[in-house]
């Protein structure tokens, strides 16, 4: 599967402007702030309805703009399929396939698989577990249809219990109806919990195994899926902490809790990594992530490399691209600021390399 | 819009504050009661509020009525052992123009949402587990939307019921009549494939 071309429109710092890729590997080069990241940002868009960073839509409408368009030609399986999104903050957001709206947006979630890297991954290590579940919640949704359907039905029982315990007067709280959210929760809670169990569990050694050869063998590593799910089933501990979560006057077990906890030789990655070690963990988590949307998915995702030399020294980076291409894999998409770096190290492993320049939001094939 | 009378202005506005009336819409049904006698917007306006000022909620199932009970709780032709508890009385309307039911119904007056500030008390719940403890009631049918909140409904009334001795059923889900399975999505497939009923010959 790859992306043949991208119109975009209002999107981000892009007043209008097409740019045509290579099937195989892209690289976008520009000074900072012209735009480069914007444009991967926008392929991510047509892949999973919404921008990378999390921001809201009314963010990524061009400053003073009403509304945003993208429009992407995919190619899949010799099949041709036009995507657009059209997006008006706060109003209307639709995303449409070969010219028919889907009518839930998680409908198209999936079909055109993409995972993105970039510096800000090192959260992953750093931030609150909250940047670690939506890891999971990410590769499980592009290919899982179940998971997202699970995962908004619990999001949404969630934030009515929520609101119940914290519309209950003192001492007065109604325990019928937390018993019928709480069975609610049951269904779709135990079903993310069982996907995620197994998605960590198929990470782990193509994760390990990736680490070995980025660091050369020196640490063992590991993750762990932590769940209060693990120890007690989700009716259970709902029951047990019905008082806590009534005091609290929020839901304080489920898996909106759970966390991956990562380690180094045993000891806890945030702590104990060097600057070296923890950039290392976390790109073999997410080439670990790609190769898990790959093996599940029925096409070759997407890779987005965002400013990789930001993080990585050139050696690091000759890894990587190696990793990369003795593996089979589909459309590659890098940014860097500097022209032809990335085609020198790329052009020994005989690959078409097309670059691409970007200045001030306007694109110019360069290959 | 710009109005040479203040009056006319009172008019549009109150007819805009209806749901689904604009502001153009409200101007075009203001001049068309202008144009006619003005017996006609007497006639209209205490017609609304006759509406307004004698209309009652019947007070066993909550519809609406002009008598303290409404005609269907009265009538003496339905089932009385039969209650199909809806959320609004738009639904009653709806399952009243199938005329497939014949027992009584009973109006929520919503779905349990606590987002939205409707908690089980600010439903017709305490009534419907009254009505329901009666002895000549047999069955309670949940006719509820089959959405998040409405699911919550069902178990909170369920939980409500469990004690008495009634049968608790809800209406069936899945495929639509003169649907075809390819266009049903995956949800509803496969619930109606989980909740598949033996095929009486």
């Amino acid at each position: 599967m790859h992306l043949q071309s991208i119109q975009l429109i209002h999107f981000k710092n892009y007043e209008s402007e097409k740019s045509q890729f290579s099937s195989k590997v892209n690289c976008i080069v520009g000074l900072n702030g012209m735009g480069k990241t914007n444009l991967l940002d926008a392929i991510y868009y047509l892949c999973m309805c919404k921008s990378q960073f999390g921001t809201t839509d009314r963010l990524v409408v061009q400053q003073g703009m009403e509304f945003f368009r993208l429009e992407g030609q995919f190619q899949k399986e010799d099949k041709s399929y036009k995507v657009v999104a059209k997006v008006i903050p706060r109003q209307r957001k639709e995303i449409e396939l070969n010219g028919v709206i889907h009518p839930k947006l998680a409908d198209h979630i999936g079909l055109f698989p993409v995972v993105m890297i970039t510096p800000y991954d090192i959260d992953l290590g750093m931030e609150g577990s909250e940047i670690r579940r939506r890891f999971l919640d990410n590769s499980l949704a592009q290919i899982d249809a179940t998971y997202l359907t699970a995962l908004l039905s619990y999001n949404r029982i969630l934030r009515q219990r929520n609101a119940a315990l914290k519309s209950f007067p003192p001492y007065q709280a109604n325990h019928t109806l937390l018993d019928s959210l709480d069975e609610q929760l049951v269904t779709p809670g135990t079903l993310i919990h069982q996907k995620r169990a197994a998605f960590v569990k198929e990470l782990i050694p193509i994760f390990t195994a990736y680490y070995q050869e980025i660091a050369s063998g020196q640490e063992v590593v590991d993750s762990l899926y932590k769940s209060t799910l693990l120890e007690l089933p989700l009716s259970q501990s709902l029951k047990e902490n019905r008082e806590k979560d009534i005091l609290l006057q929020r839901s304080t077990v489920g898996i909106h809790k759970d966390d991956l906890q990562f380690l180094i030789k045993g000891y806890p990655l945030k702590k104990f990594a060097s600057q070296g070690q923890l950039k290392s963990f976390i790109l073999a988590l997410k080439l670990a992530q790609y190769e898990i949307v790959k093996n599940n998915s029925r096409s070759l995702p997407l890779l987005l490399l965002d400013d990789i030399f930001d993080k990585l020294d050139q050696q690091r980076v000759q890894q990587l691209i190696q990793l990369l291409f003795r593996k089979e894999f589909g459309q590659i998409f890098f940014t860097d600021t500097q022209k032809d770096r990335l085609v020198k190290i790329i052009e020994p492993f005989g690959v078409e390399i097309c670059q691409l320049e970007i200045a001030d939001g306007a694109v110019s094939e360069l290959c | 819009m710009n109005f040479s009378s203040k009056l006319l202005e009172e008019a549009v506005n109150a007819f805009s504050s209806l749901p689904g009336i604009g502001k153009k819409t409200a101007l075009r049904l203001v001049l068309h009661l202008l144009q006619q006698p003005t017996e006609i917007s007497e006639q209209f306006a205490a017609d609304v509020l006759k509406m307004r000022q004698h209309i009652k909620f019947c007070s066993q199932c909550h519809n609406i009525s002009d008598e303290p009970v409404c005609l269907i709780c009265k009538d003496q032709r339905r089932n009385a052992s039969v209650i199909c508890v809806v959320e609004s009385i738009r639904d009653v309307m709806a399952i009243e123009s199938t005329s497939q039911y014949k027992g009584l119904y009973h109006v929520l007056g919503g779905v349990i949402s606590p987002i939205e500030g409707i908690g089980p008390s600010e439903l017709n719940i305490e009534s419907l587990y009254h009505r329901a403890s009666q002895d000549t009631i047999k069955e309670v049918v949940m006719a509820i939307s089959p959405t998040i909140e409405g699911d919550t409904t069902i178990f909170y009334l369920s939980k409500k019921l469990k004690d008495l001795d009634v049968q608790i059923s809800t209406i069936a889900r899945g495929i639509s009549f003169g649907g075809e399975l390819e266009y049903a999505d995956e949800m509803t497939l496969g619930r109606s494939i989980v909740a598949r009923i033996p095929y009486k010959k």
